[in-house]
């Protein structure tokens, strides 16, 4: 069996899987290790194409088989040589099936982990589809209980959505990343997380809403009292008095620069735009309808 | 070292061991019923030994012991302006043997005494200033203790160099201080944020390592179990002699085999 020519095992595999007048039921147990082998000959000799198809091929004998595990571990060989072909269709097709086939032996890590996979290898090519698998990446993790091992995805997610400029969504991912950091008791990265969907804010020229979650982020003693909080305190009444060389202090400072690479260069960048002073007199206006509700 | 400098140090040696020279005592012991001037012989000595003082403590490198020389010249000073008005009285006693002129002149070098005294530097001026200096304010309240010395003269703009040098070096010493301080804070707060990085990481691992060690126990056991059911297997099949022998054939065998393949190969 070793040694043999692969295209004649994909033919004795097919062979074996068509159902004509001599066969009657289809010997996938052979099948599937025909393809097996075929898929690793061609791998090794670099023949993406014909590789990929055979993995398809081994993939859906294993599912015959009702071996999902080995079947979703095929098809990820497969999307990754897709991903070599640059098949960008088909890379996220096998990637999604893979995880689905993950999600049926009820282990949604691995299933999670495929579903980033995809996304991380087509954020150059097809960001909003990239956007999409990573939403479903932790949506997955977080319905199953295990948002601690999300992190790494809410972070790829949040650097497409700042790549792409959609600050909103890239702000809203990064609170839903606090609100499983809270849950998984990571207050350190809690907090991180809500100094940067307030830079994020701050990037979009969007100071209220940057108030606003300050202001939210408060209720929690936890970001109140940490550095993180000061800092983004500090930030805030910068803005306010429209103070650009505190808050290019600010940015350098070393609460800033602990934070993902993408929000340091946001931050660097701060204050963006000539936004800068009129936001003091909304502001007074503001401040005055707050005390006049407080009294 | 240079002449001078020896004639010095041979005549501060000399002054000091005065004291053992007996004739010289004599004659310092005329004037020994002379109450008048055996106090001021004291008081001359003292304002000798204090503008001696003065010398060093200008020559003194060492802070702390120039101020602490600084406190004993004024201390002595205090005292010698205390005996002048016991001066002052002795001089207007008639003593016998005395001659007018003399009488006179005593009078005036009583007067001349204060301002001798006085014109001791002491470095007093100077003082408080360092000490004020270490608060922001307290160059006003120095302001107000010159006014009450009533110091307008020379030594008032040297004092201020030496203090106004002094504070220099301080305010330097305290930015160099500032600056290492910040450092290490800086240092810090990366420290303080990758702990806590870890921290979080550590606590991420701790389910995952508790199901690794359940699965490599559950291997473990599964592994000794088998290992136990092939040896009772093997030890059915035969017993051990033949067993090795069996071993022994078996790799002769593959031996071959493996030699005539790759002959053919």
């Amino acid at each position: 069996m070793a040694g043999a020519d692969p295209e004649k095992l994909i033919a004795k595999a097919d062979k074996l899987t068509k159902l004509t007048l001599t066969r009657w039921s289809a010997d996938w147990r052979n099948a599937t290790q025909y393809y097996e082998q075929a898929a690793t000959a061609f791998r090794f000799a670099k023949k993406h194409e014909k590789a990929k198809v055979a993995f398809e091929k081994a993939s859906k004998g294993q599912e015959m088989l009702s071996s999902s595990w080995d079947a979703a571990k095929h098809m990820e060989s497969a999307a990754a040589l897709a991903v070599e072909l640059s098949i960008w269709g088909e890379v996220a097709d096998f990637y999604k099936r893979a995880a689905e086939l993950y999600n049926e032996c009820g282990r949604a890590q691995p299933a999670s982990d495929a579903l980033a996979k995809g996304a991380r290898a087509l954020e150059d090519a097809k960001p909003e589809e990239a956007i999409a698998m990573y939403t479903d990446a932790f949506s997955l993790l977080e319905e199953d209980g295990k948002e601690n091992m999300a992190f790494d995805v809410y972070r790829a997610a949040t650097n497409v959505y700042i790549k792409l400029e959609k600050y909103t969504d890239a702000a809203t991912v990064l609170l839903r990343w606090a609100v499983a950091a809270n849950k998984s008791n990571a207050l350190h990265s809690q907090c991180k997380a809500y100094l940067s969907a307030i830079i994020v804010y701050l990037s979009a020229h969007d100071f209220k809403q940057a108030e606003k979650c300050y202001n939210d982020c408060c209720q929690i003693d936890t970001f109140l009292g940490s550095d993180q909080g000061h800092c983004a305190s500090k930030l805030l009444s910068a803005y306010r008095e429209a103070d650009v060389e505190e808050i290019k202090h600010i940015a350098k400072s070393s609460t800033i620069s602990n934070l993902d690479h993408m929000i340091i260069r946001l931050a660097r960048k701060l204050p963006a735009g000539e936004l800068v002073p009129m936001q003091v007199e909304s502001l007074e206006n503001e401040e005055d309808l707050d005390e006049d509700n407080l009294t | 070292m240079s002449v001078i400098e020896i004639l010095t140090r041979v005549d501060a040696i000399c002054k000091k061991y005065d004291k053992y020279d007996v004739e010289k005592q004599r004659d310092l012991n005329v004037s020994g019923d002379d109450a008048f001037a055996r106090l001021y012989a004291a008081v001359e000595s003292d304002i000798e030994t204090s503008l001696q003082k003065a010398e060093t403590a200008k020559n003194e490198k060492n802070r702390a012991s120039v101020v602490a020389i600084n406190a004993e010249i004024r201390r002595t000073k205090a005292k010698l302006l205390e005996e002048v008005p016991k001066l002052q009285r002795l001089a207007m006693k008639k003593v016998k043997g005395l001659a007018p002129e003399e009488f006179a002149a005593r009078n005036d070098l009583v007067q001349a005494l204060p301002d001798r005294i006085q014109a001791i530097p002491d470095g007093g001026a100077a003082a408080p200033k360092p000490t004020g200096g270490w608060a922001a304010s307290a160059s006003h309240t120095n302001n107000i203790k010159f006014d009450s010395d009533g110091r307008f003269d020379d030594e008032y703009f040297q004092q201020s160099e030496e203090s106004s040098q002094f504070r220099n070096e301080y305010e330097m010493r305290k930015i160099k201080q500032d600056q290492g301080l910040d450092m290490i804070s800086e240092g810090l707060d990366t420290l303080k944020n990758m702990a806590q990085d870890m921290n979080e990481e550590v606590d991420r691992q701790v389910p995952l390592m508790d199901e690794i060690d359940d699965k490599v126990d559950k291997a473990t056991s599964d592994l000794r179990n088998t290992n136990v059911r092939l040896k009772h297997t093997v030890n059915q099949l035969r017993s051990s002699r033949n067993f090795c022998i069996d071993i022994i054939l078996l790799c002769v065998i593959l031996g071959i085999a493996a030699y005539l393949y790759n002959v053919l190969k």
